[in-house]
């Protein structure tokens, strides 16, 4: 990374204004100024941008201008060769152990580095997962609290009809009683009129018996021994009558 | 007969069950029951009493001047209205009801104030992957690790892992 510093300062030293669709991440700028940058701006998704696996792309970016496409890579070769024909880089056993080292961690990385790189980013997400979790629920059960508050405020506000109601259920209690004692008082006098009536009727009743029971007793007695033979003797005569008329009808 | 009430406020006992708080529905349920009792013991009742026929009873009995006594007398008769003692204290009721259901509504609001400034702080924090540790400790104080107590790596008792 301090070679891409390297690189870029060096570029807007030369002021060559090139950097353009090159430079892919934010530049961070650190400690340049007095003020601090607060929130910090997040850490970018990847890193920058590598040729080979080895090589800034910035300094590819650097020699474009001058060299081309193909700047780099004669530097590279130019280096390699003079370092070699100087012998400044000596070949000896050290150089194949090197060699295949770099061969065995280049297949390597090559072959399982994505695996394992998904495996590290899955932990992370996982952790990160869990406190969302928590966050959620927390705002969860505090919007559910809020709305809970406000239910029971809402609820509160209906007081005034509970008393309504039991002052609703006391007027037709009095009401009720005060319909019953006007009742009550016409029913009695009712009752007691209707009972002089019945009385009367009743002594109605009981002379007109006694008068008919009276008639009757005094008729009774009143039919003497002489008139019974009477009428007793003119019965007989009559059936005597009677008996021969139909004794000769017969 | 004189004095009618007519202060029967009408009840809406539908809204009045749906403000009703689920454990105490039971003790709505008996106060309504009652209350059906009492208006339908009302309306039961007719409203003014049945009428005495006077001429008729006037020709029926015959003792003299009885009928005109008691017509006399019915008609000057005032039925007492009965006394109202429980309304008085159903008022105070309410009053200690208002007092504290306004002390009542007043916590609540507290409660919604502290819920919605807890609210607040949640929507306003960064995302997760955004955060440092650091970050994460200011936003949730109980993720700290104490590295007084655990000075060494994990910083916390092994069975918390």
């Amino acid at each position: 990374m301090l070679s891409r510093l390297v690189f870029v300062s060096g570029n807007a030293l030369k002021s060559s204004g090139a950097l353009g669709a090159g430079l892919v991440q934010a530049s961070r700028s650190l400690h340049t100024s007095s003020q601090s940058l607060a929130p910090v701006p997040p850490l970018p998704e990847t890193g920058g941008k590598v040729r080979h696996g080895l090589f800034p792309e910035e300094l590819f970016q650097l020699l474009y201008p001058k060299t081309g496409v193909t700047g780099p890579y004669m530097l590279g070769t130019g280096l390699l060769v003079y370092l070699l024909s100087k012998e400044i880089y000596v070949i000896n056993h050290e150089t194949f152990v090197a060699a295949s080292i770099a061969a065995v961690v280049v297949y390597s990385i090559k072959k399982f580095g994505p695996s394992v790189a998904a495996f590290a980013d899955k932990l992370n997400e996982e952790k990160v997962a869990k406190a969302q979790e928590v966050k959620d629920l927390a705002m969860a059960s505090l919007a559910q609290g809020i709305e809970n508050e406000k239910k029971e405020q809402w609820r509160v506000e209906g007081r005034s009809m509970l008393f309504d109601a039991k002052r609703n259920n006391v007027a037709m209690l009095l009401e009720t009683n005060y319909r019953e004692r006007l009742h009550m008082v016409t029913n009695e006098v009712k009752r007691r009129l209707d009972y002089q009536i019945a009385l009367q009727d009743l002594h109605r009743r009981m002379e007109q018996e006694h008068m008919v029971n009276w008639v009757e007793k005094s008729v009774v007695s009143s039919i003497t021994p002489q008139q019974e033979k009477e009428s007793i003797a003119k019965c007989i005569a009559d059936l005597k009558a009677l008996a021969k008329t139909t004794q000769a009808r017969a | 007969m004189a004095g009618r009430r007519v202060a029967l406020k009408a009840i809406d006992w539908v809204a009045f069950a749906e403000r009703v708080p689920p454990n105490q529905k039971s003790m709505f349920n008996a106060l309504k029951t009652r209350s059906d009792g009492i208006a339908a013991k009302l309306s039961s009742l007719p409203e003014t009493a049945a009428a005495i026929d006077w001429s008729y009873y006037r020709t029926a009995v015959a003792k003299a001047g009885m009928v005109d006594e008691f017509e006399k007398k019915f008609k000057a008769l005032q039925i007492p209205e009965p006394v109202d003692t429980q309304t008085n204290a159903i008022n105070s009721q309410e009053v200690e009801a208002n007092k504290s259901a306004t002390a009542y509504i007043e916590a609540s609001k507290a409660r919604v104030a502290e819920y919605e400034k807890r609210l607040a702080k949640f929507q306003n924090m960064i995302p997760f992957d955004q955060m440092t540790i650091e970050d994460l400790n200011d936003a949730f104080p109980e993720t700290k690790l104490d590295k007084a107590k655990y000075p060494y790596w994990p910083h916390k008792p092994i069975a918390d892992l």
